[in-house]
């Protein structure tokens, strides 16, 4: 303490030297004030690690875990194929539910009595009964329709057509589309109105205007929910286990009971879940920054921008410092 | 001369409001025709009208000899589709007093996007002309900037650019210079001023008397939804012959 003290006098009198020395007008010296302490910050962090600790320490010591389990079927075959299933449903549902859910947004804000109404009727049944019960709806369908039968273009059994991943896609998919359709909306709605004014003002259509001046700034709003909504899809797929689709819960769940390993096989679709989320995480933020493009003047800096911006200055101060 | 746009008994309400109370007159090809009044007389709503923003509930609105919004055969009016009102306002330029730019475009684009989208014109040559017109408003080197980084009298000036891409035959302002800074409406008026030069046909709804004195060929004073008074704008503005007109301008000369 007094160590450093002594510096701090030290500095002040050399600036005070040079000062005097040059005449002219010198910036100010920046301050050096101690700052305040922040004693909680530190108490809170203690008791924090601490129970980590124990949390850790609990896991790690627990007899009936076999920790190897875990790293012996991380990148296990069967694991991964199910991984790729969680990945490929959730994006094709996510993919169903994004383009429906603009078709029933633009029907429900639609002048037609009939579009609008149908838009509504369908965005409270899928939103108003829970997916869990829609898969299982679409599993069974063939109770009801046992014959697929689209006239002259198509006709099958339905037990045939609606394969689990036909059920998950349907499920997952047509119960999205109503929680898409109302992010939509508010997105369609949240354009200032003079922009279709001045489109239409232009002799531009309805649709015209739409696709290319409503749409697009929309995608500013609609794009942050969406990208929660596919972080959500991604872990709510999971639910497919119900109609037999061999995703990833399913696929460590499967190891898990045959090896007697249910926890660590538990972790294993956990990390799996982490590593998927994560990754798209990453990716929607890059997204959100390609739709505010023009509506401010600075996008603000990528992580990795920041990272560079860092460095450089980090190097050049040891340069001028050296 | 002809008549540009001709109103006869044009009348327009907003649920119980009526805004336009039967207003008749004659826009005649060429000139500068400037609309006046205090805030809520109507003039904004009328000017609307005319490219069918807003229907009318009464009365007959003509642009160039043809009725605007309705197609009339015998004594009977039928609505036109979406398609043709489209096809109608092709032809009328119109200039918001909020701007109204296309913000995830660039100036450019702005200009462009209507010639590309709904002439089907090819997009070297649109972005050819769309560069010219910046030019012509000044704003050659803004090109490729977005309005949020224009000042507001660049993107009306944008805003006049991208209206007149369209080969327009009318010209619509509506309160072009209201959201300005005071230092700014000089370069929009300027750019308003050699338009009128050109020959084009403008219908402006303003409150810059001094533009209006100037350049105007034709002024109407509205009140409560109805023409109070009309004339040469250097007549009206020096010597006007109604009580109202005279307490309006009283408040803004």
């Amino acid at each position: 303490m007094t160590d450093k003290f002594d510096k701090e006098t030290d500095g002040a009198r050399s600036a005070a030297a040079v000062s005097k020395d040059s005449g002219a007008a010198v910036p100010p010296a920046a301050i050096k004030a101690i700052p305040v302490r922040h004693y909680g910050r530190w108490v809170s962090g203690v008791v924090v690690l601490a129970l980590v600790a124990l949390l850790v320490n609990a896991f790690a010591t627990a007899e009936k875990i076999q920790w190897h389990a875990v790293g012996d079927y991380v990148f296990d075959g069967t694991v991964l194929a199910g991984a790729g299933r969680t990945l490929l449903i959730s994006v094709l549902a996510m993919v169903m539910g994004v383009v429906l859910g603009v078709i029933l947004a633009v029907m429900r804000l639609s002048k037609n009595p009939v579009t609008s109404w149908v838009a509504w009727i369908y965005i409270w049944f899928f939103r108003g009964t829970p997916v869990y019960v829609q898969l299982l709806l679409w599993f069974n369908l063939a109770l009801i329709f046992p014959m697929l039968n689209l006239g002259p273009i198509y006709k099958d059994e339905m037990v045939d057509v609606m394969t689990p991943f036909m059920a998950a896609l349907l499920g997952l998919g047509l119960n999205e589309a109503a929680y898409m359709a109302e992010i939509c909306r508010a997105g369609l709605t949240a354009v200032d109105e003079g922009q279709t004014e001045a489109a239409h003002a232009l002799g531009m259509s309805h649709g015209k205007t739409l696709r290319r001046i409503v749409i697009p700034q929309a995608m500013r709003v609609i794009v942050p929910p969406t990208g929660n909504e596919f972080i959500n899809m991604l872990k709510t797929s999971s639910l497919v286990y119900a109609v037999t689709y061999n995703e990833l819960l399913r696929a460590t769940s499967t190891i898990g009971s045959t090896s007697y390993a249910v926890m660590e096989m538990l972790f294993v679709a956990c990390i799996w879940y982490l590593v998927i989320t994560s990754v798209f995480s990453v990716g929607q933020y890059y997204l959100e920054r390609r739709f505010a493009r023009g509506s401010s003047r600075n996008l603000p800096a990528t992580p990795w921008q920041k990272i560079k911006v860092n460095l450089m200055a980090f190097s050049r101060e040891r340069s001028s410092t050296v | 001369m002809t008549a540009m746009v001709k109103a006869e008994g044009v009348h327009k309400s907003f649920g119980p409001v009526e805004v336009l109370k039967g207003i008749d007159l004659e826009v005649r090809t060429g000139e500068v025709f400037c609309l006046i009044g205090p805030s809520g007389s109507g003039k904004s709503t009328f000017l609307r009208c005319i490219n069918h923003l807003e229907k009318i509930n009464a009365g007959r609105l003509y642009v160039d000899g043809e009725l605007v919004g309705y197609r009339q055969k015998g004594d009977k009016l039928y609505e036109l589709k979406d398609s043709e009102v489209a096809q109608q306002r092709r032809d009328i330029g119109m200039v918001f007093q909020r701007f109204n730019l296309f913000p995830h475009m660039t100036a450019v684009e702005n200009v462009m996007e209507a010639p590309v989208q709904v002439k089907g014109v090819s997009k070297a040559q649109a972005r050819e002309r769309a560069t010219q017109l910046l030019e012509r408003v000044g704003l050659g080197d803004k090109a490729r900037n977005y309005p949020s980084q224009l000042s507001g009298g660049q993107q009306q000036r944008v805003a006049i650019a991208r209206a007149l891409a369209m080969d327009p035959k009318l010209m619509l302002f509506d309160e072009p210079t209201s959201a300005l800074d005071p230092e700014l409406v000089g370069d929009v008026l300027d750019v308003m001023r050699d338009l009128a030069e050109s020959g084009m046909t403008m219908v402006v709804v303003t409150h810059e008397m001094g533009f209006a004195r100037e350049v105007g060929d034709s002024l109407v004073f509205m009140d409560g939804g109805v023409v109070v008074e009309s004339g040469n704008p250097r007549d009206v503005l020096t010597d006007p012959q109604h009580e109202r007109t005279k307490a309006f301008l009283s408040k803004v000369l």
